[in-house]
């Protein structure tokens, strides 16, 4: 093509030229373009992708909520609410820090310097302000600040664990920290409760979900709900009566314990000294649990209800069976005394157990063979764990076959030389209130498994016959001797228009320090109602009572307003029968 | 243009070369004079385009406005979706918070204070009526001092900053009293060691085991 010249005398200049400069410029232009291509692609490709995938991808934790721990009623003892967290920024915050400490303090009542000094952190963007506040509360306050002007706080979730009870079976249910379980069935049971968390993503934008966005959703999972066997109305006036018993006689400690005669179901189990789930540190660490199942103590004289049911059951003696009994007895290297001084008194053996006479038993219990004694009380359940679920249980001492001599057979005979704990003395004496079968104890409904991997509940539980049904009658005559108001040592534990069978229990108790008897006594007082068609059995055990009260005193009035409460609320009523007249002494 | 057809004519094989091979074939010729070839005329003839036009732009704007209407409708769907959702949330706290006053309601704690407010008095037993035949069964006994129990929990132990040990200050009595003078006769004299009136008090009131001010902040 002939090169075209501009014609002579324009000033446009050559257009080869400008089209060369155009397209050097273009060049260079298009060069940057590729290096931030290489750059973008070749160097670092991912971290620019993930940027912009999370400018409005969320991702949530979908929190399981925890299951709460119901009684045999369904009504909670244990329960999640829904709750927040109130969050401040204290860059937004310091400067009405005054202002929105002294707000907070009024609504939520959070400790007001602390709030101070975290609403004006320094170098921070996030300050817990409060931690498990009902979400209806939380969101209330933040609405309020929001309205008042304070910026800078903000809500998240965070689930509340209530305890709507207080310290109603507080020694049973435990407590939870911040974040886990600390103590009791919380603790025990935390994989059942606990479930598993959930989480999800999903895209927003403008505040809503996109629905075209990627979303994944792995579902939580909810912890499962605990039933325990406790009536919530009757833990509650047991737990009062005992807190009267053992402040009214000085004692140091004391239990309770409640149970189902037939089905060995435990309805109450309470602890005085106890706390408030809501509060566990106000308490002293001591009382955080259950000493009714936790602390051993040798049982006194309720166990001479074990002894005399299986010498019966051995056709070795009757209720109506003639002891002389002398004012002491020397066996091997101690004496034995009786709590009451006398003469040589002439007591059958109904006379034995309504005035709880030591040497009585000894003697009457000399009849027994080698080894028998120890197989009975491994029958009744004694020296080994009651498996009901509660932490910590322990074993009791019940020394080995081998280890018995005769003089330990006495004193175990009479409830010394041997340790229980309070759930295994109540199945044992239950055991007699259900016609000499021996039901295991219970406090979870249906089957639950621990930590530990136990399977603990009714479902699990067995029976198996200890004692004859006619021993077991027998004994029950006997026993009801000793809440006759004439001939027995505990009159104050009859209820009026039932007949009850019951048996004190005063035992010396084995210092800490010493590892000897240190002069103080465990006094109780075990029984079931109505003797002739057993309903409950009730125990109630103090510790150290200071008035000198024994179990009869102590014990007695405690029991009588356990069982009273107890036969109300279930609506047994009379069955219209005597208690028996068998003489106690010839 | 012209050049250009001059050029295609000037390739295109000369008709007298082709008549003449023709002439020497059987076809004779007639055929010759027959075949005298000319370009075909251009025809104008063109399919009516507007209803196929028209046919695929309603197509795409239809697709296009439906698409946008779809994602419209979506979009509200979702607004509507997160705000029944956060109505959900609100229902559902507000439900537990109920749940949790209606079990304080039945709290037995609660129950027991409001009884003692109402000056209802505990009952150590309770008999049956038997409504068939009219019989009584059981024993129902009063509610007396010996069948009454505290109803609170007990408070937690104060710690000792805010429970000091009380600090106990022996006082003699002064010595220009006269001392053949009756101390029964001056009661101030006698009450200078006594500790409280809950010493010699006679009746529940006294004494600090009871005192309804023991009651906890719930």
């Amino acid at each position: 093509m002939p090169q075209s010249r501009p014609p002579r005398g324009s000033r446009r200049g050559s257009p080869q030229l400008r089209l060369r400069v155009g397209f050097v410029l273009i060049a260079m232009v298009l060069s940057l373009f590729g290096a931030r291509l290489v750059q973008l692609q070749g160097l670092d490709p991912n971290s620019y992708a993930a940027m912009a995938a999370a400018e409005g991808l969320v991702k949530a934790v979908l929190p399981a909520e925890r299951g709460d721990i119901l009684d045999r009623n369904g009504k909670p003892i244990a329960r999640s609410v829904d709750g927040m967290m109130i969050v401040a920024d204290p860059q937004l915050t310091s400067e009405h820090a005054t202002a929105l400490a002294r707000f907070l303090y009024r609504r939520l009542s959070v400790d007001y310097p602390g709030t101070l000094a975290k609403l004006r952190a320094e170098n921070s963007r996030f300050e817990y302000v409060a931690r498990r506040v009902p979400s209806t509360i939380a969101t209330a306050t933040v609405e309020a600040a929001a309205r008042r002007g304070f910026v800078g706080l903000d809500t998240r979730r965070d689930p509340v664990r209530d305890y709507p009870a207080g310290d109603v079976a507080a020694n049973l249910v435990g407590f939870m920290g911040t974040d886990e379980p600390l103590a009791g069935f919380e603790r025990t049971f935390n994989d059942q409760l606990a479930g598993t968390d959930g989480s999800e993503r999903y895209e927003v934008g403008g505040g809503n979900r996109l629905p075209l966005g990627q979303s994944t959703v792995t579902e939580p999972v909810d912890g499962q709900d605990l039933h325990t066997t406790i009536d919530l109305d009757l833990q509650w006036y047991t737990q009062r009566v005992l807190r009267q018993a053992v402040d009214g006689s000085g004692g140091e400690s004391g239990f309770a314990v409640v149970m189902d005669s037939r089905t060995g179901e435990i309805l109450a189990l309470a602890d005085d000294p106890t706390f408030d789930a809501n509060h566990p540190t106000d308490a002293p660490k001591a009382d955080l649990g259950s000493r009714a199942l936790q602390d051993v103590y040798e049982p006194g004289s309720v166990e001479k209800v074990l002894t005399l049911s299986s010498l019966i059951n051995e056709r070795q003696v009757t209720p109506r069976t003639k002891i002389v009994v002398p004012p002491a007895l020397n066996r091997e290297d101690r004496t034995i005394h009786d709590w009451f001084p006398h003469g040589t008194i002439h007591l059958t053996l109904a006379g034995v157990v309504a005035q709880s006479s030591n040497i009585g038993t000894v003697l009457a219990a000399d009849r027994f063979k080698s080894g028998q004694l120890y197989d009975y009380l491994r029958a009744f359940g004694l020296g080994q764990k009651t498996g009901i679920g509660v932490r910590g249980e322990t074993t009791g001492l019940l020394p080995a076959k081998s280890q018995w001599t005769h003089q330990m057979q006495d004193r175990i005979a009479f409830g010394q030389s041997l340790s229980v704990n309070g759930v295994q003395m109540a199945a044992a004496v239950n055991t007699i209130a259900n016609h000499g079968v021996r039901i295991d104890p219970s406090i979870i409904e249906g089957k639950a498994t621990t930590v530990d991997g136990d399977v603990v509940g009714t479902d699990t539980t067995t029976e198996h016959r200890v004692v004859s049904a006619r021993a077991a009658t027998a004994t029950t005559h006997m026993m009801e001797r000793v809440v006759d108001p004439d001939v027995g040592v505990a009159p104050g534990a009859a209820v009026p228009g039932y007949v009850v069978a019951g048996k004190t229990g005063t035992a010396q108790r084995v210092g800490a320090e010493c590892g000897c008897y240190d002069g103080t006594f465990t006094v109780s007082f075990a029984g079931f109602a109505p003797a002739d068609d057993p309903r409950f059995t009730v125990y109630v055990v103090v510790q150290d009572p200071s008035n000198g009260g024994g179990g009869g005193s102590v014990g007695g009035p405690a029991f009588s307003k356990i069982m009273s409460y107890a036969l109300r609320r279930y609506a047994v009523p009379p069955t219209g029968g005597q208690p028996s007249h068998l003489p106690v002494t010839w | 243009m012209s050049n250009t057809v001059a050029q295609v004519r000037s390739r295109v094989p000369r008709f007298a070369d082709v008549t003449s091979r023709l002439a020497g074939s059987s076809l004779g010729a007639g055929a010759v004079g027959r075949a005298r070839l000319t370009v075909v005329p251009r025809r104008r003839v063109r399919a009516p385009r507007m209803p196929f036009v028209a046919l695929v732009s309603m197509v795409l704007l239809g697709g296009v406005v439906g698409l946008l209407m779809f994602n419209t409708s979506m979009q509200q769907a979702a607004f509507a979706s997160t705000d029944l959702q956060q109505e959900a949330d609100t229902l559902a706290a507000r439900q537990q918070t109920l749940q949790m006053d209606l079990d304080r309601l039945r709290d037995p704690q609660r129950i027991a204070a409001a009884a003692v407010k109402l000056h209802m008095v505990q009952t150590p037993n309770a008999a049956f009526l038997d409504m068939r035949t009219g019989r009584i069964e059981g024993v129902a006994a009063p509610g007396s001092a010996a069948s009454t129990f505290p109803i609170w929990p007990k408070a937690p132990a104060k710690p000792a900053a805010l429970n000091p040990k009380p600090h106990v200050v022996w006082v003699d009595p002064p010595a220009s009293a006269d001392p053949s003078a009756d101390p029964s006769a001056d009661p101030s004299a006698k009450q200078s060691r006594d500790t409280a009136s809950g010493a010699t008090g006679t009746t529940p009131a006294d004494g600090r085991k009871n005192t309804i001010g023991s009651q906890p902040s719930h």
